[in-house]
């Protein structure tokens, strides 16, 4: 390491600046009164549970899916005998994103893209193969659906094909995500249905779930999704309430169910743990304090139970490496402690090979292995909260605590997080911030192994991508054909013009969703739907 | 010649969404004077028609899928404007980079320089 003048400025990510050491002096007096607090006591800060991981350990949670539905059923059995305790169905994002069926002209210019980054799932017969021999009574699921207008249709899959099998919906656990960072921040589709639209259908979903799937996470709000984007720690946590204050108030709004039924429904969210360890973890036990406090202050709920957010991370894969992409398992094991350190309940750590592809089976495996040694291992899951009390990771919870409400409320100036993300305004921000950490790696501010320093990698080992199968696209244009010549059309006809009559009112529409799966309508169809009613969104940024 | 009398098309070829290096690359090059023409997720045809229409004097393609998507988009541009150079940058694995070199494409993948890639900007439309 290079030495550096001991007066050179130091911060952290979020711009806070960091002495060399401190002292219980530093710790800012509105924070005082919680250091000595325990976990599993409000503000929540110092973890979920007083017990932590000794009687819960985090769930293993991969990202997982490629190919045809049967190559990602096989993909996540795979990872769940290596010992995943969850597991994510990914969808091709070629369709999924776009709500289009394979036949779409701007899917079959790309066909070779189609099943690179999930499998093709246009009817409930693809998401039953995919779901073909998983326990998705005893375990997590996540059913798909990152993208919000992909959710419903992703979710009503899921769902469906859980009730054919015998499955009682009302004790079925998972999430489909549906996150407005993803599909409005973070990766800007073609054509998606807007914000005002996205958060109808997140409210639709939030009210259908509090009826029929009481244990399902209905949305998780996914600050990584900033933070992947360029937002920094505060910023990110910043934005995460200003999301879930939208959800709230229109739910609020509404008036159909209880205000903490909704809070409950949005408390499971996930972050990213990038590679500042302790600004990290610190960031963990500050998200766990503002909820609890956002909570408290603006919508009057202590339910302890509401109160205490969970938290699923998965490590940045933006700091994974295309060069010497060993070096990305120690990242994978450093941004996991981070995550760990602060206390979450679940964690997927990128594939060492994420900046060349998506994982290979050695790099899926890897990313469960780094966490299964640090569980047992380490001797990490022993002590709830370990580092609570020192006067570093006091005092930077609090400053990024504050720093955090200060960009929360400088998007409620821009008209709240909805109206930011119209303008662009959170775009600009992401834009800003991911130019400078770029230019911090170009100027050498920021090294970074193997990429602009210690280059002269003499290692034998080469990785390349792993590419996923080649007969994604002609399998499910083949699929696609039979469920649309054995379906039974009129069911399917029917079901699809009650779907359009549903959104074009204010009713919900999950139950249509439900009905609409279950006759065996494709996301192509639905996402017609979708373009005739709701319209495209107004792109704020240009790519 | 300056920077600033030459036109660069910029173009995702796949339907990922994901806006981070070919905004920063654009801004890289736009600061170095060059007017960059971006035309987001295009196929191929997209590509030809505006490689053709806005007249530019280098291609940047940004690919995060499959390379033979890309390789469809290079091939065509090739048959239709033969001394329109090209370069990409994207999650491009090694194999699927020299598929790219061997088409005559330079190859900038994550972890690139952008003074590498404004350098290479300015080498291959003539102004270094």
């Amino acid at each position: 390491m290079t030495k550096n003048s001991t007066d050179k400025l130091v911060t952290s990510t979020s711009g806070i600046e960091l002495k060399s050491y401190y002292t219980a002096a530093d710790i800012p007096e509105q924070h005082k009164p919680h250091v000595d607090v325990a976990p599993g006591e409000a503000p929540f800060h110092r973890g979920f549970h007083a017990s932590g991981y000794r009687s819960k350990p985090w769930r293993i949670f991969q990202l997982s899916g490629f190919g045809k539905p049967e190559d990602e059923n096989e993909r996540i059995k795979f990872l769940l005998k290596s010992g995943e305790t969850g597991f994510i169905m990914e969808h091709d994002r070629n369709t999924a994103d776009h709500c289009y069926n394979v036949n779409h002209p701007e899917v079959v210019a790309r066909c070779e893209d189609v099943g690179l980054t999930g499998a093709v799932m246009q009817s409930i017969r693809d998401t039953a193969i995919c779901m073909d021999g998983l326990p998705v009574d005893t375990s997590f699921g996540h059913a798909g659906g990152a993208v919000v207008q992909h959710a419903p249709f992703a979710l009503a899959a899921y769902w469906t094909v859980a009730k054919q099998r015998g499955f009682d919906l009302s004790s079925l656990k998972g999430t489909g995500q549906s996150d407005f960072n993803l599909t409005y921040l973070g990766c800007v589709t073609k054509e998606q249905i807007p914000t005002d639209a996205g958060l109808r259908f997140n409210a639709d979903i939030i009210e259908f779930c509090a009826e029929f799937l009481p244990r399902w996470v209905p949305v998780s709000i996914a600050g990584y999704n900033a933070a992947d984007t360029g937002l920094t720690p505060d910023q990110e946590l910043g934005v995460l309430f200003a999301n879930a204050v939208e959800y709230l108030d229109e739910i609020k709004r509404r008036g159909k169910m209880s205000l903490i039924q909704a809070a409950q429904g949005c408390g499971g969210v996930s972050f990213r743990a990038s590679i500042h360890i302790i600004e990290e973890a610190c960031k963990m036990r500050a998200a766990r304090l503002m909820w609890s406090q956002l909570l408290r202050e603006r919508y009057d709920i202590s339910d302890p139970k509401v109160s205490n957010l969970r938290i699923h991370c998965v490590t940045a894969g933006s700091k994974m490496t295309y060069q010497q992409p060993f070096n990305n398992i120690v990242r994978g094991t450093a941004m996991a402690l981070g995550a760990i350190l602060g206390g979450v309940q679940s964690l997927g750590v990128s594939g060492y090979d994420e900046a060349l592809s998506i994982p290979s089976e050695h790099a899926h495996q890897m990313s469960i292995r780094i966490q299964q040694v640090l569980q047992e291992e380490t001797g990490i899951a022993d002590v709830t909260d370990p580092l609570g009390g020192s006067f570093y990771v006091e005092t930077l919870t609090a400053k990024l605590i504050e720093k955090a409400w200060t960009f929360f409320e400088s998007i409620q100036k821009q008209g709240g997080y909805l109206a930011a993300l119209d303008s662009g305004w959170l775009h600009a921000q992401a834009g800003e911030n991911q130019y400078q950490e770029f230019m911090k790696t170009e100027s050498g501010d920021q090294k970074i192994i193997g990429v602009n320093c210690f280059r002269d990698d003499e290692s034998p080992f080469e990785v390349d991508g792993f590419m996923g199968t080649d007969d994604a696209f002609d399998v499910a244009t083949e699929r696609l054909n039979d469920v649309l010549r054995t379906r039974h059309e009129m069911g399917a006809a029917r079901a699809l013009k009650q779907l359009e009559a549903d959104c074009r009112s204010d009713k919900n529409i999950m139950p249509v969703m439900m009905d609409a799966l279950a006759a065996e309508v494709t996301l192509g169809e639905i996402g017609d739907v979708y373009r005739d009613v709701f319209g495209n969104w107004n792109t704020p940024i240009q790519t | 010649m300056e920077n600033s009398q030459n036109r660069i098309l910029m173009a995702k070829t796949g339907l990922d969404g994901h806006w981070r290096g070919p905004t920063i690359v654009a801004r890289a090059l736009r600061d170095a004077g060059f007017e960059v023409i971006m035309i987001g997720m295009a196929n191929t045809d997209d590509i030809v028609t505006a490689a053709v229409d806005e007249d530019v004097d280098l291609v940047g393609l940004n690919i995060g899928g499959h390379i033979d998507v890309a390789i469809r988009s290079i091939k065509r541009v090739q048959e239709v404007r033969p001394s329109l150079p090209i370069f990409a940058g994207g999650t491009i694995p090694p194999h699927a980079a020299k598929q790219l070199q061997a088409l005559g494409v330079e190859v900038y993948p994550p972890g690139s320089q952008l003074a590498d890639i404004v350098d290479a900007a300015e080498r291959l439309t003539g102004t270094k």
